[in-house]
């Protein structure tokens, strides 16, 4: 045990349990005078779990995760057709997996290790002699699952695939073709999907992504109580529990999506530079460990993992904000959910058990 | 891992790291510009929807009858409202919103647009004085659209029903016609009296309304109060109606149609006034259902009519007292002049016709009046000119307005040579026999039931012009005591005293031997005089035709008592019922009855504390 507890990385650990503590507290004063009011014990509950398994992961040889990388891939597409069967309907998305009344999202957990799989695969070899075709093979591995995750319909968790895709910049390096090559597929990958792919929910919140004062009683309705509640915050915030937009719940669903609302609501700019900073400090020490990983594959698990924890980051803060489209991609350490709040720290996990080995060695 | 690339790798994470804080910069200025740059625009956001100053509707104050029983009351009630903050803007939603309550969308989507203008003030009234039914649909419908709420706001309870419908009258919002032809006198949304004493007393009935700042939360409710200006509740006042004797005429019409009024005579004060067919005022709080307006505005015995004040009917004999006094002043007739009736009498080459048929005989003035004799009356009006009859109404002020204090009195019709140009212009000449019909209060005659109380009390104060009145007097704040208001303005007229005597000794003849001496009571002496008239013109013939095959006379009785020292004058019209000595003088017989005698014998329970309905069996009480 006592082993154990020295493999978790101090820098990491304190900045993780920071942000923990933070959000939980967001959580209680966004579950009050809502039905929810007990949220904040079961995200607790969550969150100890979560924990409980960094520790189990930290510990071990990361080698002998990756080991096993293809195997856990394999499984975790089963697990997102066996979804699509079996699979609970919530909200017209089948998304969920109920077990023993308790919901589970296994596409939460998919993107970690479609992560961990790639990097392995790509990661094996010096990397100026992976070739072309396996680079493309690699982008299969990603785009796929991402396509059983649309079928459910969940854009935002198919789109927090893509920070996978950076590990071939990582290691190929940016070459101006590619950029443009890049740009000129968004553009017209975007324009077809606006016109064949995108459900018209979807493309409903792009236009009110577009001018959210278009449509204050419906869906711009959430954003913009979201910005009220922000702006209202001013420098130092209402105070703990006494957001007016959080207490008396003019701002929706702030207990998942727009619980980060609630924190510069309550706590200010001073909050959202604490919280904001904290980010910045777990994304630089999990580049950290990317340099300090003894094999490629750690480092591109580790570059990978930034890139997903950096999306999350950028598309709900910026998402509650107003600054970009209403998503619904979850804050770790703020958004209630167990799925990823225990995939998040297993990912948390796996980093500081890559930071353990290049320590000890 | 290969050396050779170690740098190179280094090299990119260095960018990565890079752009993880430039995306953690880019985040803190957004947050920056929301926080900081437009705090106060967000703060006055927030406020607004969060922090609301809503009206607090005043009570109207109550109104009691003369001896301080409650005719109307107020209770608690609940109302689906939309606040005026909270006004849909979307036509779908408002299209949505009018499907869910069935209301016309049409009508409601003007209805938000005009709310929505006005700025602050009552909130917009969807379905008023909910039932337990109203409640469970309000709360259905407030799921789907969080922006309705309930309002809790005084409503009027008219206890008697039926008993003073006409009298009360009924509230009712204000409309969009009243407040363009008065502007700046109310505010939208304002409950004001629409009809009877609630519309002419609603200055006296209205209080201030209030306002108060309270914290509202997503659905609209109250959270906190942060302090609010209380409604000042309209003040109570009293009428001079005596709810017992309502009572006796209410139940003394039964299912006839017609009108009456009795008179205080000491002042004027309206002690009862019963328009038959009468309507329940509570039943036009709400919106009226189509049954509603079936039953009541579109009924050809039109029970909205307040017959007693906007009824004109043919005076029939009543009026032959106008006639005689007509004839004293302008000295055709003295007392003592005999005119012989043989049952009918030929002017201008037409016979008119005595309702005796085998004729009178010779009669006084008296005893003409006694037994109504027709012939003894067409010989008066033969005598005299049109004008002259009308100069004699004008002067004790039967062709004038009563000025009682309800709204829409009509004014009794008399006629005139003047009258027949402007009312006839095809044919402006006045026929000297249309005079002689005039002389038995019939052809162009038409007076309103008050109007008739008003010149039968004249002659029992010996010539006091009253004003009819229904304002008795503020209830004091503290004392719960009557503060009298002043009496309206009383008119003396140069009644001669010679004359008046003729006319009171006649009256009373008609009650000791003349045509209602059925009617006469042993204990109070009475004078009165009955009526027979053609049925009056503002009801639908062909309605009455329809039912029954040929056109009932109304039946009138006009008088007063006791007959030596007079405490009241009333009036008693009865439609299509005959002899007024057989309908309508035991109606006033039953009046006088109980106001001299049984009032007195039996007195209704004296009101007190919250007791509010007279008539309501008194409970029994534990030995």
């Amino acid at each position: 045990m006592k082993d154990r507890v020295r493999a978790l990385d101090p820098r990491l650990l304190w900045v993780i349990l920071a942000l923990t503590v933070l959000g939980t507290l967001t959580l209680y004063s966004a579950g009050r005078n809502t039905p929810q009011a007990a949220i904040w014990l079961k995200q607790s509950l969550w969150n100890f779990m979560g924990m409980a398994l960094m520790l189990l992961l930290a510990a071990t040889d990361p080698r002998r995760i990756f080991r096993h990388s293809f195997p856990i891939y394999l499984l975790g597409l089963v697990a997102l057709v066996a979804v699509l069967v079996v699979g609970k309907k919530i909200g017209g998305a089948t998304r969920w997996f109920v077990v023993a009344g308790q919901t589970f999202q296994p596409s939460e957990l998919m993107k970690w290790v479609t992560l961990l799989y790639v990097s392995q695969r790509l990661g094996s070899r010096p990397a100026d002699s992976v070739g072309r075709l396996e680079l493309l093979g690699a982008v299969g591995l990603v785009v796929f699952p991402m396509l059983l995750i649309q079928r459910q319909p969940d854009l935002g968790m198919a789109l927090s695939f893509l920070p996978i895709l950076l590990l071939i910049p990582l290691m190929k390096g940016l070459r101006a073709r590619w950029v443009i090559a890049l740009l000129l597929l968004v553009t017209v990958g975007g324009f077809g999907a606006w016109k064949v792919a995108l459900k018209p929910y979807q493309k409903q919140r792009v236009l009110i992504f577009l001018d959210p004062s278009s449509d204050l009683q419906g869906k711009g309705y959430q954003v913009n109580q979201s910005r009220i509640a922000i702006g209202a915050g001013g420098l130092i915030g209402k105070g703990f529990t006494s957001g007016s937009q959080t207490q008396l719940n003019f701002l929706p669903v702030k207990t998942t999506d727009f619980a980060f609302s609630v924190w510069a609501e309550e706590r200010g700019f001073l909050g959202v530079l604490l919280v904001l900073g904290l980010f910045g400090l777990l994304l630089s020490r999990i580049l950290d460990a990317a340099k300090a990983a003894h094999t490629n594959a750690e480092a591109y698990f580790c570059a990978g993992a930034a890139g997903i924890f950096a999306l999350h980051l950028m598309v709900n803060v910026g998402m509650v904000a107003g600054a970009l489209p209403n998503k619904g991609m979850v804050l770790p350490f703020f958004s209630a959910g167990g799925s990823s709040t225990l995939s998040f720290f297993l990912a948390l996990g796996l980093i500081m058990g890559i930071l353990h080995r290049s320590r000890v060695k | 891992m290969d050396p050779r690339q170690r740098p190179l790798l280094h090299r990119r994470l260095g960018v990565f790291k890079a752009m993880a804080w430039c995306l953690v910069a880019t985040l803190i200025l957004i947050y920056a510009w929301l926080q900081l740059v437009r705090h106060g625009e967000f703060k006055q956001l927030a406020l607004q929807q969060a922090v609301k100053v809503r009206p607090i509707a005043a009570p109207r104050g109550l109104v009691l009858d003369r001896n301080g029983h409650r005719l109307v009351d107020n209770r608690r009630a609940l109302h689906l409202v939309i606040q005026r903050e909270d006004l849909p803007t979307r036509p779908e939603v408002v299209a949505a919103l009018a499907l869910a309550l069935e209301l016309d969308p049409v009508a409601l989507a003007r209805k938000i647009q005009i709310y929505r203008v006005a700025g602050k003030g009552r909130p917009l009234v969807l379905k008023e004085n909910l039932d337990d039914a109203g409640i469970a649909l309000a709360e259905r419908v407030r799921a789907r659209f969080p922006f309705l709420s309930v309002d809790v706001a005084p409503r009027r309870v008219y206890l008697g029903d039926e008993l003073a419908g006409h009298v009360l009258g009924y509230v009712g919002e204000v409309d969009e016609e009243l407040m363009k032809a008065k502007p700046g006198v109310f505010r939208l949304g304002e409950t004001i009296g629409k009809e009877g004493f609630e519309a002419s007393g609603n200055d006296k009935l209205k209080g201030v309304d209030g306002q108060k700042r309270i914290l509202v939360d997503q659905l609209g409710t109250e959270v906190a109060n942060f302090g609010q200006a209380d409604a000042t509740s309209g003040r109570s006042l009293f009428l001079t109606l005596d709810a017992g004797l309502q009572k006796v005429m209410q139940d003394a019409y039964g299912e006839e149609a017609g009108a009456a009024v009795v008179l205080d005579l000491r002042d004027g004060g309206i002690l009862a006034m019963y328009s038959s067919p009468s309507y329940d005022p509570n039943l036009f709080l709400n919106r009226l259902s189509q049954e509603m307006v079936d039953r009541y505005l579109n009924n050809p015995t039109r029970p909205m009519l307040n017959r007693a004040i906007q009824g004109i009917y043919a005076p029939g004999s009543t009026f032959k007292l106008l006639v005689a006094l007509a004839a004293l002043e302008k000295g055709v007739a003295t007392p003592q002049t005999v005119i012989y009736c043989a049952g009918k009498k030929n002017f201008y080459g037409r016979d008119f016709r005595c309702d005796k048929l085998s004729g009178h005989g010779g009669l006084s003035m008296v005893q003409a009046i006694a037994q109504s004799c027709d012939v003894y009356f067409y010989e008066l009006a033969s005598r005299m000119d049109v004008d002259d009859l009308y100069a004699t109404a004008e002067k004790y002020g039967f062709t004038e307005r009563t000025g009682i204090d309800l709204p829409q009195e009509k004014r009794t019709r008399i006629p005139s040579r003047a009258w027949k140009r402007k009312a006839s212009p095809r044919d402006p000449k006045w026929y000297a026999g249309e005079t002689i019909s005039v002389g038995i209060g019939q052809g162009a005659v038409g007076v309103t039931p008050l109007g008739l109380a008003r010149f039968y009390a004249l002659l029992a104060t010996r010539g006091k012009l009253l004003t009819p009145h229904l304002f008795y007097g503020f209830r004091g704040d503290q004392s719960n005591e009557l503060e009298p208001a002043p009496v309206p303005p009383q008119k003396d007229t140069p009644l001669d005293p010679r004359n008046w005597a003729v006319l009171d000794e006649g009256l009373f003849e008609v009650m000791r031997s003349g045509t209602a001496q059925r009617s006469a009571l042993k204990e109070i002496t009475m004078a009165g005089k009955t009526g027979t008239a053609q049925v009056a013109t503002f009801v639908d013939r062909a309605h009455y035709a329809r039912q029954a095959k040929h056109l009932k006379d109304h039946a009138l009785f006009a008088g007063y008592a006791p007959h030596e020292k007079p405490q009241i004058a009333f009036a008693v019209v009865v439609e299509n019922a005959g002899f007024g000595a057989d309908m309508a003088a035991p109606i006033a017989k039953k009046l006088v009855q109980y106001w001299f005698i049984d009032r007195l014998k039996n007195p209704l329970p004296p009101p007190r504390g919250r007791m509010v309905d007279p008539f309501a069996p008194v409970p029994e009480v534990a030995e």
